[in-house]
């Protein structure tokens, strides 16, 4: 406690120093007054006793001196004065001051920005209780269903089957929570309300969810294991920001009946505000539903199949317990399961049945697709945002640099005076210090801006949900970030010109200071600009890179046509359809969109191009050989109804496309593209040839037509398209089976040539259908494939502006050292002009020093940047990352900026009229 | 009267503290008790004792307050705080012992 007492008694004395040093004057006086009593009293006159008392009393400053030094406060005090010192000569420069605080904030301002991302997305804990105490089974995530006995590589999803076995075996987790990996929408609306439902966002979650995350209801309860059984009475969590948004907050809420895809489900409570369920999402959910519902509300259900593996696992672990011995339990656990269902397996199944294994990871953000997907670029851009402040400090440097030449004489003279080198080099230092902690503060601003701009761009949400949750007001560590980024920039550009400044030698202080023979600091200043040249050259090239792979991307040939045609996403599932409701619904739609004036033609498809979802399976090619288990026969696949291939412009190659004559009754028919074509009749015409799903049905479907190559996924942009086959949505057994598949979620519009379509009007028609069907999105084919390059263009148009940034930061450091070294060689240049060189040989003589400095620019810049190419050559989309005529652009550019930025000067010291020139100083 | 002998090193915290231990005393004071206690020999310069004053104060052994004097003028009154009561004892043994050792190095024949 003493110890507390004296921080305290100390922190006294510095902010009461001005009390405490009158006191203290005080006090000596007091003695002073004392001691002369004392004298008079023994018999000496007022005067006599005042002199003697004064010699005893000795020095009174040097005591009052030693006094204040027992504070212990005089290191502090001069930094104090250091301070004020330097922020009076900031105040006198304020052009100085303004322009490298402008310049240290963008820098550091967009450093921050993409540190708030990386801080959000690849660093952060899910914002529940003891996160570190979480774990997830799994190291990498995958989506979505995986069907068998075997996993490739891990076991990372579990079916129900295996999550009940595991939660009940495991002894090392307090608890174990299981939700599904697909991120499903749900269709709802409030019970007895004339509103059509609306569509959010919302997850299956096993009952002990909230309470393993240690999560409270923000009002209301939530469900627990006791609800999440096959006959409790269905309950329902919704989020806090649903509640308030779309509700008003309204209590009345909880309790109360809300039809989920047309079941009624009660609302047990709301989520708390912060809460976004287990993993960091673009559009988090709104309901959190018991897994036990699922059968309840999705005609096809997933729970009971005790071979659809579709959960994901987070636990939490028992105080103490260690996860490597119940990785090692689970493992086992695993291995038993699968044996118990031997009898199940197939050939393939059991000859993969040694390599079966999992593992477990730490879970506290989650499970990190988001992190997966985002982090190399977030690294990329955490890597161009850091040359760009390098080239920040390199100028601002500079400028220091100048103002510590503007400064010699001073400097001079103080050390002649016996200055400490400590403090003269201090004094810099702190001005540099005070300048990047005030550009941090205005960083932190354009921080802000720049990080809600990119949130905005990068995660563009439908109207209505949940935005991702990722705040751009800086948090405790993104402050602490800009803070120590800023320090360090601070000591970064200022520690070299402080130290530059205290290597003075005196005597240059008696000497005039304009004439001296000083060229010393120029070097360090040509090595910056060399230096910024080179990043310059860094970014410029990367930006290039970007930008190509992006047109790259955008230019491609997608095998269809964007222009006139509009998708409408919907779901007639949230709408409480059956299957066997459906080929009568999707004739409606057909018809009832097909009507609208100015439409050419309308067809429903389960995805369409880019949508970002796709069916994928094995097939079996009739008359082949049997695969063996190793052998890949996989295929993805649609289905779509007639006219669908003209509607969204895919051309057919050979044979038809699904046409009117496919019907119910009709045979079977499948088109493929020329991917399928290639892997599974190499040497053969497909056409008229027949596959199926699996050995037994090999005569399923046949093949009638071949179609262009068209891309539909959207995560293999860099890879060749891969093999499809459609079906005729007209053609399932719709009686028989349930599947999710029969239900279409895409309908595509063709409109006439110059004949416009408002949503409205698709609107109407769709209610004409159904008034209850929720529409999610209507628009344009173009914008469904542009958004799919919404990161992409981001980050290609961040790094230009970085590069740009850069340049122009270059360029300017590049005239500042140009038009100085011109300033200090005017005499110089006034000579040669008197003795007959001519302007061109001047401009020439500027020139040449100039771009000397580009030229070793580039030597140091062109291995960086191939250094650099090598780093983005994964997110080039086979883009050659070695481009040379990228590169010479990119040279060009900087060389271009550089004649710009030395012919200013060079033009100016080429007009000095000699006479004047021998005059200067 | 001689020049003072010099203090030994530390030990006029001892004094000021052991002079302050029975009631609070302003500085003046301080140094008027020590000379007269001690005959004379020691005399307090105002050169050490006020920073010695405030280098205790800061390690909180003794604390300040500012009263009136008999004559009623306002002084800064030093007293001792708990931890310095402790301090006082402990520097007062380690005295003791220090002197005694010093007795009978000095005195043996």
């Amino acid at each position: 406690m003493i110890w507390a007492q004296r921080v305290w008694l100390r922190l006294q004395t510095l902010v009461g120093r001005e009390r405490i040093v009158q006191q203290l004057d005080q006090e000596l006086q007091f003695h002073l007054d004392e001691q002369i009593a004392e004298n008079v009293a023994s018999g000496m006159s007022q005067e006599e006793a005042r002199h003697a008392a004064m010699r005893i009393f000795g020095n009174a400053t040097a005591l009052k001196e030693e006094a204040r030094d027992t504070w212990g406060w005089i290191t502090l005090e001069q930094i104090a004065q250091d301070l004020r010192y330097a922020l009076r000569r900031l105040r006198m420069a304020p052009a100085f001051t303004s322009a490298t605080v402008l310049t240290l904030a963008l820098g550091i301002g967009a450093t921050t920005s993409i540190f708030t991302l990386v801080h959000a997305v690849l660093l952060k804990s899910l914002p529940v209780a003891s996160p570190g105490e979480l774990y997830r089974l799994g190291k990498q995530s995958r989506c979505c269903y995986q069907g068998g006995y075997s996993q490739e590589k891990e076991f990372s999803l579990v079916s129900y089957d295996l999550y009940k076995y595991l939660r009940d075996n495991t002894r090392g987790f307090a608890a174990l929570a299981a939700f599904p990996a697909p991120e499903p929408l749900f269709g709802i609306r409030r019970a007895g309300a004339a509103e059509a439902a609306q569509s959010y966002p919302g997850e299956f979650v096993s009952g002990n969810y909230f309470a393993m995350f240690g999560i409270r209801a923000y009002a209301g309860r939530v469900f627990t294991d006791a609800d999440d059984q096959p006959n409790a009475p269905p309950v329902v969590m919704m989020s806090y920001r649903l509640w308030q948004e779309r509700y008003g907050s309204d209590p009345s809420v909880i309790g109360s009946v809300f039809n989920v895809n047309e079941e009624p489900l009660t609302v047990a409570g709301i989520t708390p505000p912060g809460f976004f369920g287990d993993s960091l999402r673009t559009s988090p959910p709104d309901f959190f539903l018991p897994l036990n519902t699922e059968p309840y509300l999705e005609s096809d259900a997933d729970l009971n199949k005790v071979d659809t593996h579709w959960l994901e696992l987070i636990g939490r672990i028992q105080a103490g317990a260690n996860p490597a011995s119940i990785e090692a339990e689970m493992r086992v656990e695993l291995e038993q399961w699968l044996r118990s269902h031997w009898g199940e397996m197939s050939a393939n199944d059991r000859e993969r049945f040694p390599e079966q294994t999992l593992y477990l990871t730490p879970g506290g953000a989650g499970i990190t697709g988001m992190r997966e997907q985002y982090e190399h670029w977030l690294q990329i851009l955490l890597m161009v945002s850091g040359f760009v402040l390098l080239i920040v400090c390199a100028n601002v440097a500079n400028l220091m640099l100048v103002r510590g030449m503007e400064r010699r004489r001073q400097v001079s003279l103080s050390m002649a005076l016996g200055a400490q080198t400590s403090r003269i080099l201090r004094q810099p230092l702190m001005e540099s210090i005070l300048l990047s902690l005030f550009g941090g503060a205005a960083g932190l601003a354009i921080a802000f801006g720049c990080t809600r701009l990119i949130l905005r761009f990068a995660f563009p949400t439908f109207a209505g949900f949940a935005s991702v949750p990722i705040s751009a007001s800086p948090s405790m560590p993104v402050l602490m970030f800009a803070f120590v980024v800023s320090l360090l920039t601070g000591l970064a550009f200022g520690i070299g010109p402080a130290w530059m400044a205290t290597r003075v030698d005196p005597i240059e202080a008696l000497r005039g200071g304009s004439r001296s023979t000083g060229r010393e600091g120029s070097l360090p200043r040509k090595t910056l600009v060399v230096f910024q040249a080179a990043l310059s050259l860094v970014l410029l090239s990367a930006s290039g890179l970007l930008t190509a792979a992006l047109q790259k991307l955008e230019n491609q040939d997608f095998g269809f046509e964007q222009d006139r045609r509009i998708v409408v996403d919907m779901n007639p599932r949230l709408a409480g359809y059956r299957a066997d409701q459906l080929p009568a619904l999707y004739r409606r739609i057909h018809d009832s969109l097909a009507n609208i004036p100015g439409v050419s033609s309308a067809a429903l498809c389960e995805y369409s191009p880019l949508k970002g979802g796709a069916w994928g399976g094995s097939v079996r090619v009739e008359g082949h050989p049997t695969p063996g288990p190793k052998d890949d026969n996989f295929t993805f696949w649609d289905r779509a109804t007639a006219g669908y291939f003209e509607v969204i412009g895919n051309r057919i190659i050979r044979g038809r496309g699904i046409s009117e004559e496919d019907t119910a009754a009709s045979r079977k028919v499948a088109v493929i593209n020329e991917a399928f074509a290639r892997k599974f009749f190499r040497n053969e015409d497909p056409i008229g040839k027949h596959f199926g799903k699996d050995e037994e049905n090999s005569k399923q479907y046949e093949v009638v037509g071949i179609a262009q190559d068209a891309r539909y996924l959207t995560y293999d942009f860099d890879q060749p398209i891969q093999p499809f086959y459609f079906l005729s949505a007209a053609q399932d057994d719709y009686s028989q089976s349930n599947m999710g598949s029969l239900f279409m979620h895409d309908i595509v519009i063709l409109t006439r040539p110059s004949a416009s379509l408002s949503d409205v009007q698709v609107r109407q028609a769709m209610a004409l259908v159904d008034p209850s069907l929720p529409i999610i999105s209507i628009r344009p084919l173009k914008e469904q494939v542009t958004t799919q390059f919404t990161s992409q263009r981001l980050i290609a148009r961040l790094t230009s502006l970085f590069g740009v940034l850069s340049l122009v930061l270059a360029s300017i450091g590049l005239y500042g050292i140009t038009a100085y070294n011109v300033g200090r060689r005017t005499s110089e240049i006034g000579v040669r002009m008197a003795l007959g060189a001519n302007r061109a040989a001047i401009i020439r003589l500027v020139l040449r020093g100039a771009f000397l400095l580009i030229a070793f620019g580039l030597i140091l810049g062109l291995p960086l940047s191939l250094a650099t190419s090598h780093v983005l050559s994964s997110q080039l989309y086979g883009l050659n990352p070695y481009d040379p005529i990228l590169t010479g652009i990119a040279v060009a550019v900087l060389g271009a900026f550089a004649l710009i930025a030395t012919l200013i000067p060079a033009l100016r010291a080429s007009s000095i009229s000699p006479s004047q020139a021998l005059r200067t100083d | 009267m001689g020049k003072p002998s010099d203090l030994v090193q530390g030990t006029l915290d001892l004094l000021i503290l052991k002079t302050i231990s029975l009631e609070p005393k302003h500085g003046w004071a301080i140094a008027k008790r020590i000379q007269q206690i001690s005959s004379d020999v020691l005399q307090v310069q105002q050169g050490s004792l006020y920073p010695a004053l405030h280098r205790l104060e800061q390690k909180a052994w003794i604390k300040a307050k500012w009263a009136e004097t008999e004559t009623g003028r306002k002084a800064k009154f030093y007293s001792l705080t708990a931890a310095g009561r402790a301090q006082l004892e402990k520097e007062a043994a380690n005295w003791s012992r220090l002197s005694a050792a010093i007795d009978l190095v000095v005195e043996a024949t």
